[in-house]
């Protein structure tokens, strides 16, 4: 019994990407009680995880969203998309205007390069927020959608500004050697996606870092090469173990859940006094400006005649912006990127951090204005 | 019996008062040939006693003509118009640029990028630089972010320097025992070796609005000197880390750079003594 309540407890973990956040928890209590060994640990670990690890992270991510898109996959109709692309620039506009906003008024413009922090949205947080609150609406997938827009358009600002010692040339040989060999893959109907992970993942990999380019990224070029199986709306859940496609997922998401865990606990930990201006202002953009920002957008968007999906009102679309709140993962993966080692990078981390309360933001909402599960 | 009492009691004012003078005499020997210089941080307020700190520095260039100011962050607060520089800057320190004394700025958290290219801090548009004067080199950081750029720069300086005496100086304290901030850990772990392997003799910072010396970390001495405008009154701890502090009024340090010897001396804005001493380097080190 207490086996299987145990095999229970690790199912819920890993089905939930609980792995991350309790990473992230071990990583904030280390660096606020023994500080001196945290930081000498995540400073010796934080290339393996961010750099190389978080590679297969990106990856598996950018294929279960072909798989989404892909023909038969949930997120196929290209007509759903164009509320949420909206909605995922005005949401965009928001937190850039509220955080740019703050860091002006408060006289700290050297924060304002770290802008894109605040327009993270972490989609698996959305997910599971909404699945509680929404689970057979409209609203999930259109959640998603602006989740996966706004992260496409983040990471291509992101990618550029890696903070590299200095970029060298080559890199768009080794990319074609990358994408020529995944191609033969292909033709020579190579299965298993290992052969492509590692052998075109390695090539694309040094590409990436050659050229300037964050190398946690490398593998998403690769990703079109392997096979694709359309995704229903489980999106981040580790599939079924059923056929070859799924089984390789299935390996490939359990490693992913490991770079997690390992990523929360190199990236997460801060000193709690550590708190200042880019703290407050990433806080007050991801609760307040995204929020508004994709209201407003969404407003003008059915204003100009688009339409909500089925069976979403407005007190959806309410519970659907304060959800889309939390940067947690990606946002805190993108200040690792955007910002060095220091200060500044503290503090973002602590308002990173402190936006996971637009769960509980969305959670309330849900329950003032009976929207789903919480109707009752 | 009251004459005798009258007569002791004058005996110890008079004694009191000689110790006391005695205590305001300056320990700094203010050598011809000496490298001499002010340190100040968290300054840029523009509010009187800002004001006053800059006039006790002027004060104190009588008999201690230093040649130079280093700044150690948070050189302006708030608006940073080109207004603000001369009330945040130009007019607290007039006296001493009228002499000719070089100001060499650091960024703190408050300052604006573009600061680094305002002629009167001598940053040449750096976020970081080095520059040496008589035996002792100079090595500015940007503690706001130690991007690997900055890291491989500041290992390679150091490995090159020739300067008998290594000063370092950077907004955020790698040891504090201030209340609002304290040492900042994460940078410490990325720049103490580096301090310590290339025999870095002292390490001047700001951002806890305090003065504070620390005993010697690993050989290197640690000073904070962030209350030369704003103040954090009551804010230090104290901890086995700590050699002196001084909450209670804004501050700022003299330092005499002689040979093997560095002389200090830490004031308070009404120009009283807070703390001074000597750092004897040995050599290799």
């Amino acid at each position: 019994m207490t086996h299987r309540a145990a095999a229970r407890f690790l199912r819920i973990v890993f089905d939930r990407f609980l792995l991350l956040p309790i990473g992230a928890a071990i990583a904030l209590v280390w660096a606020n009680v023994a500080p001196e060994s945290y930081f000498v640990f995540a400073q010796r670990s934080a290339f393996a995880v961010n750099e190389i690890g978080m590679a297969f992270f990106f990856a598996l991510v950018a294929q279960e969203v072909m798989e989404a898109v892909m023909p038969g996959g949930a997120l196929h109709s290209w007509r759903r998309w164009t509320l949420p692309v909206v909605a995922a620039a005005g949401g965009m506009l928001g937190a850039m205007a509220v955080y740019l906003g703050y860091v002006h008024v408060k006289y700290q413009d050297a924060l304002s390069p770290a802008w894109p922090i605040a327009c993270a949205i972490d989609a698996a947080a959305t997910y599971y927020v909404l699945k509680t609150i929404l689970p057979h609406s409209g609203a999930l997938p259109f959640a998603l959608l602006v989740a996966i827009v706004t992260d496409a358009i983040g990471l291509v600002i992101v990618a550029p500004r890696y903070l590299t010692l200095e970029a060298h040339v080559g890199g768009a040989a080794l990319m074609l050697i990358a994408l020529g060999l995944a191609a033969a893959m292909r033709v020579l109907k190579v299965r298993a996606f290992w052969p492509y992970l590692l052998i075109c993942g390695a090539f694309s990999w040094f590409a990436f870092y050659r050229e300037g380019l964050h190398p946690a990224f490398a593998l998403i070029p690769i990703v079109p090469f392997l096979r694709h199986e359309p995704r229903q709306l489980n999106l981040f859940a580790d599939p079924r173990d059923d056929d070859a496609v799924h089984h390789a997922e299935h390996e490939w998401h359990r490693i992913a859940q490991g770079v997690l865990f390992a990523f929360g606990l190199v990236n997460a930990g801060v000193a709690l006094s550590g708190y200042d201006t880019g703290s407050w202002a990433l806080l007050s953009a991801t609760i307040v400006g995204r929020p508004v920002g994709i209201l407003i957008a969404v407003g003008l968007a059915t204003a100009a005649g688009l339409h909500l999906p089925r069976h979403v009102g407005w007190r959806e679309v309410l519970v659907v912006a304060f959800a889309t709140s939390s940067g947690f993962a990606l946002a805190l993966f993108f200040a690792t990127g955007l910002l060095a080692t220091g200060p500044m990078l503290a503090e973002a981390k602590i308002g990173v951090l402190m936006s996971v309360a637009g769960a509980g933001i969305a959670f309330g909402a849900a329950w003032l204005l009976k929207v789903g599960r919480l109707a009752h | 019996m009251r004459r005798r009492l009258v007569a002791l009691l004058t005996f110890l004012f008079i004694l009191g008062a000689h110790l006391r003078s005695a205590q305001q005499a300056s320990p700094l020997p203010a050598r011809p040939d000496s490298l001499k210089f002010a340190v100040i941080g968290d300054n840029g307020t523009g509010d009187s006693p800002q004001y006053d700190v800059g006039a006790r520095m002027n004060e104190a260039r009588t008999a201690f003509p230093f040649e130079m100011v280093i700044m150690l962050g948070d050189n302006m607060y708030g608006r940073q118009q080109p207004q603000d520089f001369v009330t945040k800057f130009e007019r607290p320190y007039a006296a001493l640029l009228q002499a000719g004394v070089l100001f060499y700025a650091t960024l703190g958290n408050h300052d604006s990028m573009a600061n680094r290219s305002y002629p009167g801090f001598h940053m040449g548009g750096e976020r970081y630089y080095t520059y040496a004067k008589r035996n002792v080199q100079f090595f500015v950081l940007d503690s706001n972010q130690l991007d690997p750029r900055q890291l491989a720069w500041f290992d390679g300086v150091l490995k090159q320097s020739s300067g008998a005496w290594k000063i370092c100086y950077f907004h955020h304290p790698l040891y504090s025992d201030g209340g609002r901030h304290g040492s900042n850990v994460e940078l410490r772990v990325a720049l103490e070796p580096l301090l310590v392997k290339y025999g870095v003799n002292v390490v001047f910072s700001g951002h806890d609005h305090i003065y504070e010396r620390t005993k010697p970390q690993k050989g290197i001495t640690y000073f904070i000197n962030g209350s030369s405008g704003e103040l954090r009154k009551g804010d230090v701890r104290p901890s086995a880390l700590t050699a002196a502090y001084f909450d209670q009024d804004q501050a700022f340090s003299l330092v005499e750079v002689s040979g093997n010897d560095l002389f200090f001396e830490a004031r308070s804005r009404i120009g009283r003594t807070i703390d001074a001493g000597v750092i004897h380097r040995q050599n290799g080190n």
